[in-house]
């Protein structure tokens, strides 16, 4: 997300999605957006949007369950981590990191990410 | 002719026809209860008693953690002939062979006779609310491998059924094997049905039995071809998700004595699953099979394929035999192989210094021979 940045509703590739209060945080929207199927995720206090289509075999791949993943912490134990920002693809269970779209297991399957604006309180994505 | 038509194929569009040969109902004990016959229904279909909220279920549970149970993965209701629509119009197939969920335990059900009657009322079901044929809905009979005359009986029972396509033995958890004496009348009976035999485990409870399948392989040829492949695959898998390799960076292991076929394909069989399944194996920082071709050496004895150079030479480049490939005869076991042997097939395929690496370069490198 780039708040400070003040985009230009008018700019073609400046696509208004919601007001922002209208996403509630750990909630989302998927939305249309000339064609490509987005999601805008709210969580943790911050706005991130993902393409919708699983790099893996085209499944909704932000339509799935929003929650964290198991890690090992510094003691190599499991710790639960990334407490909601990861989303898993509800066909294969395959888990992206909605910060930045990576696969967590491999940087072979990213999901694309769109900067996301804030402008008067709206809500858009840059394509 | 044949050219022309692959060239036509582009797309599922182009298919004659496309049949889903396994595509799975999700039923549930309440769904085939009501077709339990005498006594089983009588005897369960009380509506009496407590469970305790588990203990009325038959059907073995294994308790193991899945994507699924955990909401990671969705997994469609499949439970009337609305719910497979669904699915057929993502798989987009003509014809299905429809297959059992739950049931894929039934040779793990502990009561015999249960078993039996759990298989006719499954089939009872199938039968009545699930099979149209004429929209192309098939299914298979299932058979509780317990009961094997019994088996043998509802495949004669079932055979003239529109719909019924095949049999299915739930052979994830058979005790004896399916080579048993006790099978034959069953086998009879499909033969002369012409019904062919689906074999389909569950995950759950293939190991159930593995104490009694080793007693029961009373032959050495059933032992000696499968037990060592087997046996390496189980080991690497737990040492992989547990984080042996990641753990322990510095160290190298040497797999032996397997044949070399299963390799290449557990590598990739335990990536597919790992891509889905990363928070199970949570120590790993890269893919299981980048830490076996770091870490993990494979002996060549006893090589299989011999006669088959393309076969042999591209199973090889599969694992990058090149670099993890040591050459081993296993002399003076029954089934050792000759130095030359191997390098017969390496010759036309791999260069100089990797027939060098195979053949001894590379144990120089894995074994502290200063």
């Amino acid at each position: 997300m780039s708040e400070s940045t003040q985009p230009d509703p008018d700019q073609s590739n400046i696509h208004h999605v919601i007001a922002a209060d209208d996403i509630s945080d750990g909630e989302r929207i998927i939305v249309d957006i000339t064609g490509r199927e987005i999601a805008v995720f709210h969580s943790n206090g911050e706005f991130y949007a993902l393409s919708n289509y699983c790099t893996h075999q085209g499944g909704p791949a932000c339509e799935g369950l929003l929650s964290g993943t198991l890690d090992v912490d510094g003691d190599d134990e499991l710790a639960w981590a990334c407490d909601d920002e990861i989303v898993a693809c509800p066909w294969h269970g395959w888990e992206f990191d909605i910060t930045d779209g990576t696969h967590t297991a491999s940087d072979d399957y990213r999901l694309p990410t769109y900067d996301v604006h804030i402008l008067d309180g709206e809500l858009y994505v840059e394509l | 002719m044949s050219s022309i038509t692959d060239q036509q194929i582009r797309s599922i569009d182009d298919l004659e026809v496309i049949i889903d040969t396994d595509f799975h109902l999700t039923e549930r004990q309440e769904d085939i209860f009501p077709y339990l016959e005498s006594p089983f229904d009588e005897l369960l279909n009380s509506q009496q008693g407590d469970d305790y909220g588990y203990l009325g279920r038959v059907y073995p549970a294994h308790g193991m953690v899945y994507s699924v149970t955990i909401g990671k993965a969705d997994s469609e209701t499949v439970r009337t002939k609305e719910d497979i629509q669904k699915g057929r119009d993502l798989v987009e197939w003509d014809k299905a062979i429809i297959t059992p969920t739950q049931n894929l335990y039934l040779g793990a059900v502990h009561h015999d006779d249960l078993a039996a009657a759990l298989a006719t009322a499954y089939n009872n079901w199938l039968l009545d609310e699930i099979l149209d044929p004429e929209n192309g809905l098939y299914g298979a009979a299932i058979v509780a491998p317990q009961k094997p005359q019994k088996a043998a009986e509802e495949v004669e029972r079932r055979a003239n059924e529109d719909g019924i396509a095949a049999v299915m033995i739930p052979s994830g958890s058979v005790d004896p094997l399916l080579g048993h004496e006790s099978y034959y009348p069953l086998y009879d009976a499909c033969e002369r049905a012409g019904l062919p035999i689906k074999m389909h485990n569950a995950a759950g409870t293939m190991m159930t039995r593995f104490p009694s399948t080793w007693q029961a392989m009373n032959r050495a040829l059933p032992v000696h071809a499968t037990s060592h492949n087997m046996m390496h695959q189980t080991n690497l898998a737990d040492m992989l998700t547990r984080g042996v390799p990641e753990r322990f960076p510095d160290l190298n292991f040497v797999i032996q004595e397997s044949g070399l076929g299963w390799y290449p394909y557990f590598m990739r069989r335990f990536d597919h699953d790992y891509m889905g399944a990363k928070w199970d194996a949570p120590m790993l920082d890269k893919r299981p099979s980048e830490y076996l071709k770091d870490q993990f050496y494979v002996t060549s004895q006893p090589v299989e394929g011999l006669d088959d150079p393309q076969y042999l030479t591209e199973t090889i480049r599969h694992f990058e035999g090149g670099d993890s490939l040591m050459f081993s005869s296993d002399y003076p076991h029954f089934d050792f192989d000759n130095t030359g042997e191997l390098l017969k097939m390496l010759r036309s395929e791999f260069t100089s210094e990797e027939i060098q690496n195979i053949y001894g370069k590379t144990a120089e490198r894995v074994y502290a021979f200063d």
